[in-house]
Order: structure tokens, then sequence, then C-alpha cells
């Protein structure tokens, strides 16, 4: 499986651990099963075939779980290629940090 | 040129709120936060105690440029965006003709563009009506339908249909909401199923809707700086959103008012969406407008017309 790089993080990296962690414990709840070997780096849509409906449904999870407000509109795909850009889509799209 | 006489909209007195359909269907609570958060729907129109003829009647009452010219119209055009609405034989159009004086007419059902054929009819009006003779002969185009089977309610991952239907009055010539261009783009690639045919279909949603816009805008000899407003299926905020950063348009100028408080109504959006800028003064004298469709189904349609006002 091939494992780009992700952008490179701006967020607070202490924030983005923790949104990474918590895409990754979340992910198999969304898909229905259980990917190995989880990373920031893991690809969304080419490995693991995830859909933007299903993105979505993670990130509302990510809210409840952090007890975060994140801006869902701007989500596009591209924000999808990665655990590791949608960690930085949520970390740039807070509206109201807890 | 083909020209708009007069549009009328209608939506039924109730309002349900998307969790009721939501949970007819068997949606989860998550995609009903989705439907709310991501797409900005939150109610839809329903007449429960009402058929689609019921539907059809609120559309013509509303019709003022109809009274005193029945027998000018030549041709009465139900669009659907589902090819069967009503069980066979039942014929709630003709019914309607019947009503309103005008069983002279011809009438007959355009359909196959999805909920794009609103569109298409007011194009087979236009065409019928320049081959008339009679610059005098009208026709009318009627849109509406029941969100009465599982498929009609709702639009998965994108939308809720909601009840409501829209009448227009067609005339071969006139300076008043002149059609200026029109466009239809239909992809029969997207004719199937399966999850990477729909996730494909999502993609290009936004792209091919744009496209079909600005082919219409420069059919017209216009630029898109040149439109005053945009008249939308009401389909979903976000859709709309991502055609506007297409085409550099500024989503405040798409009439979007509707989708939250009716659910998409089939082919009748931008016909209600006309009458809800015309109410709240968007449209002046000479603007440049467009109303614009897309829809799945069997394949993909996209499609846009321009009107001078």
């Amino acid at each position: 499986m091939r494992q780009p790089e992700t952008a490179a993080p701006s967020a607070d990296p202490v924030l983005r651990a923790r949104l990474v962690e918590g895409i990754v414990e979340l992910l198999p709840g969304v898909l229905g099963r259980a990917p190995a070997d989880l990373s920031e780096r893991t690809e969304l849509i080419a490995a693991l075939e995830m859909t933007s409906v299903a993105a979505l449904e993670l990130v509302l999870r990510l809210e409840e779980r952090l007890g975060l407000e994140i801006s869902v509109e701007g989500l596009e795909r591209a924000d999808l290629a990665t655990v590791g850009t949608l960690a930085d889509y949520v970390a740039a799209n807070l509206l109201d940090e807890e | 040129m083909t020209a708009l006489a007069d549009v009328s909209g209608y939506l039924p007195g109730k309002r349900v709120p998307i969790e009721e359909p939501a949970e007819r269907l068997g949606l989860t609570e998550m995609q009903v936060r989705i439907f709310r958060r991501y797409h900005k729907l939150a109610e839809v129109a329903q007449d429960p105690d009402g058929d689609l003829l019921d539907l059809l009647r609120g559309a013509l009452a509303g019709l003022d440029g109809l009274r005193g010219r029945e027998e000018r119209v030549r041709y009465v055009l139900h669009a659907r965006a589902f090819p069967v609405v009503v069980p066979y034989p039942m014929n709630p159009a003709r019914d309607l003709c019947g009503e309103y004086g005008l069983g002279h007419a011809a009438s007959f059902t355009v359909s196959h563009h999805a909920c794009a054929s609103g569109l298409l009819a007011i194009d087979v009006a236009g065409r019928l009506l320049a081959d008339d003779g009679d610059p005098d002969a009208l026709a009318l185009v009627l849109t509406g339908e029941k969100a009465f089977t599982p498929e009609a309610r709702l639009v998965p991952e994108t939308s809720f249909y909601g009840e409501g239907a829209a009448a227009c009055l067609v005339r071969a010539g006139g300076s008043r909401d002149r059609l200026l261009a029109y466009a239809v783009d239909l992809r029969g690639e997207f004719d199937g199923e399966g999850a990477k045919l729909t996730a494909q279909f999502q993609e290009e949603y936004a792209e091919c809707l744009a496209a079909a816009i600005l082919a219409a805008v420069e059919r017209a000899g216009l630029a898109m700086d040149e439109i005053s407003l945009i008249l939308p299926h009401s389909v979903n905020v976000i859709a709309w959103k991502r055609v506007c950063r297409e085409l550099g348009f500024p989503v405040a100028r798409v009439v979007l008012d509707n989708v939250a408080v009716s659910g998409h109504v089939f082919c009748a959006d931008h016909f209600i969406n006309y009458r809800t800028a015309r109410t709240r003064g968007l449209l002046r004298p000479g603007d440049r407008y467009v109303m614009a469709a897309a829809g799945g189904s069997a394949g993909g349609v996209f499609a846009a017309m321009v009107f001078e006002h």
C-alpha cells in the first residue's frame, strides 16, 4: 500500500496529534471494518475507498468525541487524501475550540 | 423568441421536519445530521390529504395570466422527474385540462431529463409555438409530483423531495422573460448503479452543472458577470456553493431560500424560485438570469436556460 507524505502540518502539533489519533480510532466504526496499520499517512479514498458521506460522518463523530465544533461546508475531496490531510482540514476549520 | 408570459409556484401549507421521511426510509440519526449540517435541509413540503391533481390545481390557481386566454392554449406539457407519477390509468394533467377549459389542447408528458425536464418542456413548448403559425398561441408547462414512493422521497446522500407544483405560460414572442439560450448536457456514462459510479457522479456534479450554465450563458452572448441571478433546483445548499465556486459566481445571488423549507420539488424548483425572486424584488426589467437544474438516475442531466426579464 502506497503511503504518501502528507502536507506539512501548520496546526498546533498537540491538537493535530489529537485529531489524527481521534480519526484513527473512529475509522473502523465509520467504515464497518478494521483496516490494519492506520496512521496519519493512510490514504482514505485510494486505500480505504472512503466516501465523502463517510468522511462527513467521521468528522461529526470527531466533534462529539473531542468536544469540538467543526465547519463541514468546505470539506473537499482533496481533504480526504489521507488521515493527515483530514486532520489538517479539521484543525483549520474549528468554529469553537473547547 | 420564446418567452414566459406568466409563472406560478405552489407549495402546500404543511411542512414536516426531515426526520419524519428519514424515519420512514430507515435513515440513521447520523445521516439526518449530515443532511441538516452539510446539505442545509430542514423541512419538506407535504400535502398528505391531497393527490397530484390537487398540487397542479394549486399551481394553476396562481397563474393569473391564463385567465381569459384558455382558448389560445394549444399545448399542455407535464414535465416530470419520474416517468410514472400516478397509477395507471389516472391522468391528472388531462383531468386538469378538463377543469380549466383546456380540453381542446394537445396534452402530453415530457420526462427523461430527470429534474431538468421542466427546462426541456420550456424548450419543446417554444419550438412547437414557433411552428404553430399563430403568434397568439400559448403553451402551458406544468410541473409537480407526489413524493409517494421511497424513490420519490429521497435523493440518496443528496436531498429529500418535497411536494409542490408550478405552472408556466409560454408564448412564441414577447419582451418580458425572453428565453435567450438553452444548454443541456446528457451524460449517459452515469447510467448505472454502484458506489463507485455514485461517487463519480457526486464528484463531477458541480463541474458538469457549472459547465452547462456557462454554455448557456455563452450561447446567449453573455458572461457570468452579466448574470443577475441564478434560479436553481433546490437540491441542497452545498452543491450550489460548489457550482458557484466553479463559476466564480457569488452564492448570495443564487435563490436558495426554499431549500430548507420545501426540499427539492422535482422539476418545479426553478419556477417556484422565480416567484420567490419576484416577491423579494430581486428581478428588475432587463436583468439577465439563469434557471438551472440537474438530475440523475438513468444517466446524468445538467441543464440551464438564460432569460432576460
